[in-house]
Order: C-alpha cells, then sequence, then structure tokens
C-alpha cells in the first residue's frame, strides 16, 4: 500500500500521466500514457516540380514522440494518440550538381477504437488530424531557390498489434498505417515567383481541398517492441509514400525508414521487472 | 470481421503506393536533355508569343545538329546556341564547366560609361562615402549630390539611404547613375525608388505562366512602389542609365519614370523585363529563363528596354578630356 501512495504521489506530479482516476473497489486505477521515442535514419526521395523536375535523393534523420492513452479508465476500447515528427535531410539530384536541404515539422492528433478479436491481437481503428510544415532548400536555383510544404489532414488511421510469446518475454509486433482522406494544402503558383506570391500578394490559386482525388499517400509503419531488463526497445522499419497534385505539378514523396527508440509508460513501468501494477491502465496492453 | 478489417489495413499498404504513378523525367542522355531543355523553355519561357519565335522551328534546326554534338563541351555549346536564339539576358545554361549567355543587348551599344570617369576629381574623386552598396559625394561644386550604385545585389539601408541625403541637404537636386548596374533584388529597386515617391504608385505588372500554351498568362498583378514614409527626397533627381541597366536596374528606372520630380537620362536601358526562374536538365545542367513578363504603367512589356526622357551619349572627346556627357547633361538639366 506504501508502495502504491508513493506511486499516486508521483503521478500527481508529473504530467506524463493523466489525472483522470477512479474508484475500483478497494483500489484506485490510474490511467497510464504510453510514450514512445524514436529516432530514425531515413532514404529519402523528393520530387517538387516548383523547384525541379527532377527527383532529388538523400537520407534524413528523423525524431518521433509518439504518446498514446485511453480516454478513461471506465472505457479502454477508445484511445487518443499524439505525435511529433521532426526530420531533416540532405538530398542530390541525380547528376549530383545540386544539393537539397530539407526541414519538416510534422504533428497529429488522433483516436482510435480497440479491437480484441483474439487473445494476443489488439486493432485499433480510428483517424487523426494532422499538420504539417516542411522547407525545402535549393541554394543553386535561381528567384525558386526553395518551397514550402504545408498542409492539414483528417487521416484514415489502423494499427494492427500483436504479442508474439517467448519464453521469457512478450514481443509486440505492431503494423501501423495512415492514409490522408481530405484536407487542405499550400501549393505554390508553377510559373510564378515568391516575389509575387508574397512581396506582391498574388496567393490566388495557392490554397487547395486536397481529397484522395488530388492527395494519396500511405505510411505504413512496422515495428516490434522488445522487453528488456528494465525498458522496451522498438525496431522497426517505415515507409511513406505521399503524392499529392495542384496547380499542373504532381509532388512526389519517398521515403523509407530504420527505426529505433524506446516505448514506456508512465514514469518508468517497462521490461520485465519493473511492471506496471494492475490498476494501471495502458493502451500497451 | 476483424480478419477483414486486417485484410484491408494490410492490402491499403501494400497496394495504395502502386496506385500512384512515378515521376517521368527524359534520360540524361543528349537526346533526353536536349528533349527536356526545349520543352522547358517551350512550355514556361514567357516571350515566345511576344518575341514572334517559332521555337518548333528552332527545334527543327538544332534538333538535326545533335549527332554532330560527340563531345559534352560541344553538346553544351549546340545547347546554348538554341537558347541563344531567344536573344534574353537573362537566358543561361550552367555547367560545371561554362555558363552560356547572351549578351548581344549591351554588347552591341556603345557602353556609355567609365567608371575611371567617376572617380575623377571632377565627380566623385578619391574621398567619396561608401555607404551599403551606394558610393556618393556632391559635384558641381557642392550643387547637385551624387550617387552611384553599381549592383542592385548590394544592399543599403534606410540608414544608409537617410545619411547620404542628409549630407545632400544644401544640395538643389541629386543624380542617382545606374549605368553598368547588371541587376540584383527587385526589393532593392523598390526600396530605393521609395524614397522619391510623394504617394503609393502603381508603377508596373507583372504576370506569370499558366500554362503550357505560349499566351498562357495569368491577369496582370499591380506592382506598387510605396512612398517611404519617413525618408522622402522631393527635390529634382536624375537618373542615368546605358545598356547595362538591366534586370533589376531595368525595374528600377521603370518605377523611376512615374516618380514626381525625376527624369531618366542617357541611353535606353538593356531591359531584362522577364523576372527569371530556374529548372534542371537530367544531366545535372540548369538553365535559367524568363519566366514572368513584367510591365510598364501603361501595359507595355520592359524587356527590349525603357528609353530615357533625355537620350545622351557619352562622346569619345569629352571622355578623352576627363568629362562624363550624361553628368554634364544632367547637371545642365537639374539647374
Amino acid at each position: 500500500m506504501k508502495k502504491h501512495l508513493i506511486i499516486a504521489f508521483v503521478i500527481l506530479f508529473n504530467s506524463i500521466l493523466t489525472a483522470q482516476t477512479t474508484q475500483s473497489g478497494n483500489e484506485q486505477t490510474y490511467l497510464l500514457t504510453t510514450k514512445t521515442n524514436t529516432i530514425g535514419f531515413s532514404i529519402l526521395s523528393l520530387t517538387d516540380p516548383y523547384l525541379s523536375p527532377l527527383t532529388y535523393t538523400g537520407n534524413g534523420i528523423q525524431f518521433e514522440h509518439e504518446s498514446r492513452r485511453f480516454l478513461s479508465v471506465s472505457n479502454t476500447r477508445l484511445s487518443m494518440q499524439s505525435k511529433l515528427n521532426l526530420e531533416g535531410g540532405f538530398l542530390l539530384n541525380p547528376a549530383g550538381t545540386s544539393g537539397m536541404t530539407y526541414l519538416g515539422v510534422y504533428y497529429s492528433w488522433g483516436m482510435h477504437y480497440h479491437f480484441r478479436p483474439v487473445k494476443g491481437l489488439v486493432l485499433l481503428a480510428g483517424g487523426s488530424v494532422d499538420a504539417g510544415f516542411g522547407y525545402k532548400d535549393v541554394p543553386r536555383n535561381i528567384n525558386n531557390p526553395g518551397n514550402v510544404d504545408l498542409a492539414t489532414n483528417l487521416n484514415l488511421s489502423g494499427i494492427a498489434r500483436y504479442d508474439i510469446q517467448l519464453r521469457r518475454r512478450t514481443l509486440k509486433l505492431q503494423l501501423a498505417v495512415e492514409t490522408p482522406l481530405i484536407g487542405w494544402m499550400y501549393v505554390p503558383l508553377a510559373g510564378a515567383s515568391y516575389y509575387e506570391m508574397f512581396m506582391l500578394g498574388n496567393l490566388s490559386g495557392i490554397s487547395h481541398f486536397s481529397s484522395i482525388v488530388n492527395k494519396r499517400g500511405i505510411n505504413p509503419k512496422l515495428t516490434i517492441d522488445v522487453p528488456l531488463k528494465s525498458s522496451v526497445w522498438r525496431i522497426g522499419v517505415g515507409y511513406q509514400r505521399l503524392q499529392y497534385n495542384a496547380n499542373n505539378m504532381v509532388f512526389d514523396r519517398k521515403e523509407f525508414s530504420f527505426l529505433l527508440g524506446t516505448t514506456f509508460d508512465g514514469i518508468g513501468f517497462g521490461g520485465r521487472l519493473k511492471k506496471a501494477p494492475g490498476n494501471f491502465i495502458s493502451t500497451n496492453e | 470481421m476483424m480478419k477483414k478489417y486486417s485484410l484491408i489495413l494490410l492490402l491499403t499498404a501494400v497496394f495504395l503506393p502502386s496506385c500512384m504513378k512515378e515521376p517521368v523525367s527524359q534520360p540524361n542522355t543528349h537526346e533526353g536533355n536536349f528533349q527536356s531543355l526545349w520543352k522547358i523553355i517551350d512550355t514556361r519561357y514567357c516571350y515566345l508569343d511576344y518575341k514572334h519565335i517559332n521555337w518548333d522551328s528552332i527545334y527543327a534546326v538544332y534538333h538535326q545538329k545533335l549527332p554532330s554534338a560527340t563531345s559534352e563541351v560541344k553538346f553544351f555549346d549546340l545547347m546554348g546556341g538554341m537558347l541563344n536564339e531567344l536573344k534574353d539576358g537573362h537566358v543561361n545554361l550552367y555547367s560545371d564547366f561554362d555558363v552560356s549567355r547572351y549578351w548581344k543587348w549591351f554588347q552591341d551599344y556603345p557602353s556609355n560609361f567609365s567608371s575611371e570617369l567617376i572617380y575623377t576629381t571632377r565627380y566623385l574623386g578619391k574621398n567619396y562615402r561608401i555607404a551599403g552598396g551606394l558610393n556618393y559625394g556632391k559635384i558641381d561644386n557642392g550643387r547637385i549630390g551624387y550617387i552611384y550604385y553599381g549592383s542592385f545585389s548590394d544592399p543599403f539601408s534606410d540608414g544608409n539611404i537617410a545619411n547620404a541625403l542628409n549630407s545632400f541637404s544644401t544640395c538643389h537636386a541629386l543624380i542617382i547613375d545606374v549605368r553598368d548596374n547588371g541587376g540584383g533584388s527587385l526589393e532593392y529597386s523598390k526600396q530605393l525608388a521609395s524614397y522619391f515617391f510623394k504617394r503609393d504608385t502603381v508603377t508596373g505588372y507583372i504576370r506569370h505562366k499558366t500554362g503550357d500554351g505560349h499566351t498562357d498568362f495569368s491577369t496582370p498583378i499591380e506592382i506598387v512602389t510605396p512612398a517611404h514614409k519617413t525618408i522622402q527626397w522631393q527635390r529634382p533627381v536624375a537618373i542615368l542609365t546605358n545598356r547595362m541597366s538591366f534586370s533589376a536596374t531595368n525595374d528600377f528606372v521603370n518605377r523611376m519614370k512615374q516618380a514626381p520630380n525625376a527624369i531618366i537620362i542617357g541611353d535606353k536601358t538593356g531591359g531584362g523585363g522577364g523576372l527569371p526562374l530556374s529548372s534542371e536538365l537530367p544531366n545535372g545542367w540548369l538553365v535559367r529563363f524568363s519566366s514572368s513578363p513584367m510591365f510598364n504603367a501603361d501595359m507595355q512589356n520592359t524587356e527590349f528596354g525603357i528609353s530615357p526622357d533625355i537620350s545622351v551619349a557619352l562622346t569619345v572627346a569629352d571622355e578623352a578630356n576627363g568629362i562624363d556627357t550624361i553628368i554634364e547633361r544632367a547637371i545642365v538639366t537639374l539647374k
């Protein structure tokens, strides 16, 4: 009991944990937030016709912070998830005569319904809203040395998670997929300079409604969570393909990533030896 | 139900990317690069129609020469030659070993400028001041302020201008010499012009290509030259020009044509009224081309230059005697 009190005290002063609690019999239950931090090494391929008709390829690094928790202790069917992704990359044109620097930031918030069809398998279905900003810089270009990616989307999202029981530990294999349905995006005018658009104020035609008609994308991510002594490590691979067109230009993005990170509940539950007590409810069930 | 959902998830992940088209580009061969360059100009260059250029004919002429381009240098020269048919100083091809260029817009004309002359004791002398990109001093026995601005790529600030104009407080007029100024930033052009306007004035228009057709253009967008809020020169000002006053300098002269106390003296500017953008060929060469035509306040193209209000040439005799004919004419005019 003393141990529980200490833990509860820590929880109260730690924003990682939700303040939402409930009485269940004699025991208080708490919602844990499952946090995952991953870094990734990416192989990137970007086609931005505003900057060049050529496809630039190169490498990038990314950091992603993901958190998830159930909406309430009484409803362990609905969870909410937020993701923050930061990415940077350097790419070259096919001949290697021109470089592109890419910087991007992406945030999404979504909700999922949890299905548990069989023991060890959890399926999450839901959606998310996101906002992304990216900047591509091609310093060799003249009067069009950079372009901005700016968009917000409503996405369809699904996750399948399967527990692989080993002798001493349980691995969690997860496939997460997201695809944009509708949204808004900024696309520059094909033949116009940023001088005309932003210094002279010709902003007509840069704002576009997006749907699966003019924007298609998919970003499957296959990961496996491996519990070690006092932590859970996530390794995986991710793929992203995004294609959208507006103003007579087709933009394309391909990315293949190797991911490595850690996932934990609350302030340090994880692994085989540091499991959360039973009255802490985690989405990482 | 769950199996169905899993299957949909998996199929979506696997098959949706395959529904997307791969970006297409020409192969990195002489033929592919030729086709790319020709198409970039055909679809994005803004003066094909205005200059009555038959780009299809030019394709035929140069495409048949392609087999003779047996080296990269010969191929580059062939491509550069094709671009020179556009007779545009804003069109260049950049490779690792050369930059193609069309310079006849000033080489076929008298220079009408000698930098040696303006730094003689008759004009700026040796003790002129430098503020940002501006070289300035008093001439004509202190009666006229003189600023030489050699590049619109050289930055200057309000403080630079304020100091220069303050030093001319006893002068009754000002000369801004933009001869041999090949251009630079349109923002500096706007900023420099703003000191000579009493109110915001529409001084031109710009359009851009909206499609692949040679006449596919957007509706004109106004280019406004704002009146500077705190720094104003409301006495007479003469702008000195020659053929090498090009691009952003052409834009500056076009703005100053509308300034209330300004007069343009010298030779016709070199033009360069098309705002250039750039693109790339499969072999990595960069091509710069005029993309957005700019117009004066009467919606007339400024690509071929802007005529001065007073046309004056630098004479050989004056130059030999250390006299800049154009500055002298400005001094007389401003009196």
